[in-house]
């Protein structure tokens, strides 16, 4: 009982934690950006007044059709000029679109218009997003070893302690991980977009690859791009390994607080045990074989939820 | 192991109860664990790429069909929006062509920042007051990113790194924390709902499955149907895209075409003030749903995927133990046969000296030995029912024994069936 009050009591604080997180970040958006969004405003509202005094447009008729205009560019069909030969929904195009969906990206600069796209997305979605999840994981579980158990044994013979080794293992390969897909690739999207800068660049990195996916940023969809379908292939790509590779830290995180107890005191789920994974981090099994409870389950990246309860229900 | 000694018929012959195993511990012959291992990881490899190829495939599926779906109404609202550019310039002569375009890059790129000019601004609520902050900053944490509002200026993409950064790893643990409690007091409903059924003999399969299809479906009516319901009569949107939001949001992907309380300023305040507060609150739960019920389905494959390994495996332990003892009850008669077999051929061979001595005549072998064999032959033919494995063919003619070829016993003399042939015999495996 003790145990269980515990963990409501830790729950409690999360959710505290939380909104008071959520509070102090709203705080500090509204006071950077609310003066930047005033004055837009109001630079909007003295363009529009010089539009209308220049010509011989009234406000409605100019109302009128600046919201039809707003409404077709929300689903990325624009009226400038020269965008009339690219279309948002060609092969490739498309291609990056269903994988913006399936994993959970979700950039926004196209969305389905039919009614019947919009059903094949929800469909197209529920099935992916599992699926994806899946690979991922898979894919992170083999490449636990070379990256991972490798280098930590490496670590241990050459004398260090394990734990200290475990933490400078995460800290490299953290390093890592940012040089070559935040940093490298901000710099090539900063060459290849007009209009971005480095640190464009690394925000919309960084955004993709938390799968946030707000959208002010997508590349390749500049009305002059050349090889256009090659650069969403490649930025696909792109965005697949680097997911991997930021499940694979955390995986990499989640086992290193395994082993640190840090788990074990918030009461979060341990990290999963299966057949193949039953290698601990370290090489040192006889001290570390308490901290690899078999009987939890995993707790995802992301999308982290466990009932270690239910594997203890009697199986059949 | 204390095998009895195999070359001491005498003490052997005390032993007559052939023994079931000669090792406590059942014989393994390899070690599944391996065999399962290695096969497993070739399996995984294989698994893995396929698995890959079937999502590039369902990728490239998804594209075809949203190509075939969206390109038509992309093409015919480019078209009508071409005509209202055209209509417009031809309605106002004044405007040329290139102010236009001006004008709409600017609107354009002012409404990507948020801000929408159309209307005046005087009772337009900001984007960036404190409850849309809010949702703002929900939306980053729990990585839906709906993009409707995104920080433009500088500090604030940095802040919204950094923010991120902290705060994702802090909603996953939260998320882990609820997705427990769910899950807990589920399996609690479950544990006694199985209690009671189990009275009605029905298997635990079928009552998890039935469990877990209600949960599915009772947790889908609360989190899914409902509120989209609530959203299509508040936001006034259609079913479909009522549903469409809920999926796209709850499954984090959030496109941000539709968000739920977007349309402000000029609904009352006072219902906006808590509406967004209990839509981030539905979001958290129903976060915590999916999560719980992916979750559950990838406990499932992995106990099924376990248990089916480790009945494969037990069955191959009991496969190989079965074996084992078979081939060792074999061993064990074979030797207890051939001593017997050398018991017979001594009293055999020992009758026979008596009776020649007695007799004194040279008698043919063939004859005297009928006797001995033909007691030999019914010894063995009752040995043949009782061990039904060993297939003993005594042919009087050539008065050999063979069994499979393999062992040999030249019963022409028995003085040659000594202890370095009962030797010989054991050895011959």
């Amino acid at each position: 009982m003790h145990s269980a009050g515990r963990s409501w009591l830790l729950l409690t604080g999360f959710v505290l934690f939380y909104v008071i997180y959520l509070l102090f970040g709203a705080l500090v958006f509204s006071s950077i950006e609310r003066p930047v969004e005033d004055k837009l405003r109001h630079d909007m509202e003295t363009l529009k007044q010089e539009f209308l005094n220049l010509s011989c447009v009234n406000p409605a008729s100019l109302e009128r059709f600046l919201v039809q205009v707003l409404a077709a560019n929300k689903y990325g069909v624009s009226v400038l000029r020269n965008s009339t030969a690219t279309s948002n929904w060609d092969l490739a195009s498309s291609m990056f679109f269903a994988n913006t969906l399936v994993t959970t990206v979700g950039y926004g600069h196209t969305t389905p218009l039919s009614d019947t796209g919009k059903a094949f997305s929800i469909v197209y979605a529920l099935l992916g997003v599992p699926f994806t999840m899946l690979v991922l994981t898979a894919c992170v579980q083999r490449l636990m070893y070379p990256l991972v158990l490798a280098p930590v044994g490496l670590l241990q013979r050459s004398g260090m302690e394990p734990r200290s080794a475990t933490a400078v293992h995460f800290l490299l390969l953290l390093l890592l991980v940012v040089l070559c897909f935040l940093l490298a690739p901000a710099a090539i999207f900063s060459l290849l977009e007009v209009s971005w800068s480095f640190l464009d660049g690394v925000y919309f990195c960084f955004i993709s690859l938390c799968t946030i996916g707000l959208g002010d940023f997508v590349p390749g969809t500049q009305p002059g791009q050349q090889y256009r379908p090659l650069y969403q292939v490649s930025v696909m790509v792109y965005l697949f390994v680097g997911l991997m590779m930021m499940f694979l830290l955390l995986h990499t995180f989640h086992k290193m607080a395994d082993l640190h107890g840090l788990t074990t005191f918030l009461q979060l789920p341990h990290c999963e045990e299966t057949d193949e994974d039953r290698e601990p981090i370290v090489d040192n099994k006889l001290e570390e074989e308490s901290s690899y409870p078999s009987d939890k389950a995993a707790s995802k990246p992301l999308e982290p939820g466990s009932q270690p309860s239910y594997n203890t229900i009697n199986k059949g | 192991m204390a095998a009895p000694d195999l070359l001491d018929p005498k003490s052997a012959a005390h032993n007559s109860k052939p023994r079931l195993s000669f090792s406590a511990i059942p014989v393994v012959l390899n070690t599944p664990d391996d065999e399962c291992d290695t096969r497993t990881t070739v399996m995984r490899w294989k698994t893995v790429s396929a698995i890959f190829f079937l999502v590039v495939l369902y990728l490239i599926i998804g594209a075809t069909v949203f190509k075939a779906l969206e390109q038509p109404h992309e093409s015919s609202q480019k078209l009508a929006i071409l005509a209202e550019k055209l209509d417009f310039l031809a309605m106002h002569s004044c405007v040329n062509s290139s102010e236009l375009e001006d004008l709409v890059k600017q609107v354009v790129s002012a409404v990507r920042a948020g801000v929408n000019p159309s209307g005046n601004s005087s009772n337009q609520t900001s984007l960036w007051d404190l409850s849309s902050s809010f949702f703002f900053a929900g939306t980053v944490i729990t990585t839906i990113g709906f993009g409707n509002i995104s920080p433009h200026t500088e500090g604030g993409r940095i802040f919204c790194i950094i923010y991120a950064l902290l705060g994702i790893p802090l909603f996953g643990f939260l998320l882990a924390g609820v997705g427990d409690q769910l899950g807990t007091i589920f399996g609690k409903g479950i544990a006694k709902v199985e209690k009671m059924i189990v009275k009605w003999q029905v298997s635990q399969t079928k009552i998890r499955v039935i469990s877990t299809l209600l949960f599915i479906l009772f947790g889908c009516l609360i989190l899914v149907a409902l509120p989209a319901v609530i959203f299509k009569h508040i936001e006034g949107w259609s079913t479909l895209e009522s549903i469409y939001f809920v999926v796209i949001t709850l499954t984090t992907i959030g496109f941000g075409d539709f968000v739920a309380g977007e349309k402000g300023g000029t609904e009352g305040l006072e219902s906006l003030d808590f509406y967004k507060p209990v839509v981030w609150f539905w979001i958290l739960v129903g976060l915590a749903y999916f999560a719980a019920v992916l979750s559950m389905i990838g406990d499932w494959f992995r106990v099924i995927s376990k248990k089916t390994k480790e009945e494969v495996g037990e069955f191959r332990a009991h496969a190989a133990e079965w074996t084992a003892n078979v081939s060792a009850e074999f061993k064990e008669t074979r030797r207890r046969l051939s001593v017997d077999i050398y018991d017979k051929f001594q009293r055999a061979a020992s009758m026979k000296r008596k009776l020649s001595s007695e007799l004194g005549v040279n008698a043919s072998m063939n004859q005297e030995m009928t006797p001995g064999k033909r007691t030999l032959s019914a010894n063995l033919c009752e040995n043949r029912d009782s061990y039904p494995n060993l297939t003993l063919s005594l042919s009087p003619v050539s008065g050999a024994l063979t069994r499979n070829g393999s062992l040999y016993l030249n019963g022409l003399s028995p003085d040659y069936a000594d202890r370095r042939e009962i030797a010989i015999i054991e050895n011959l495996k």
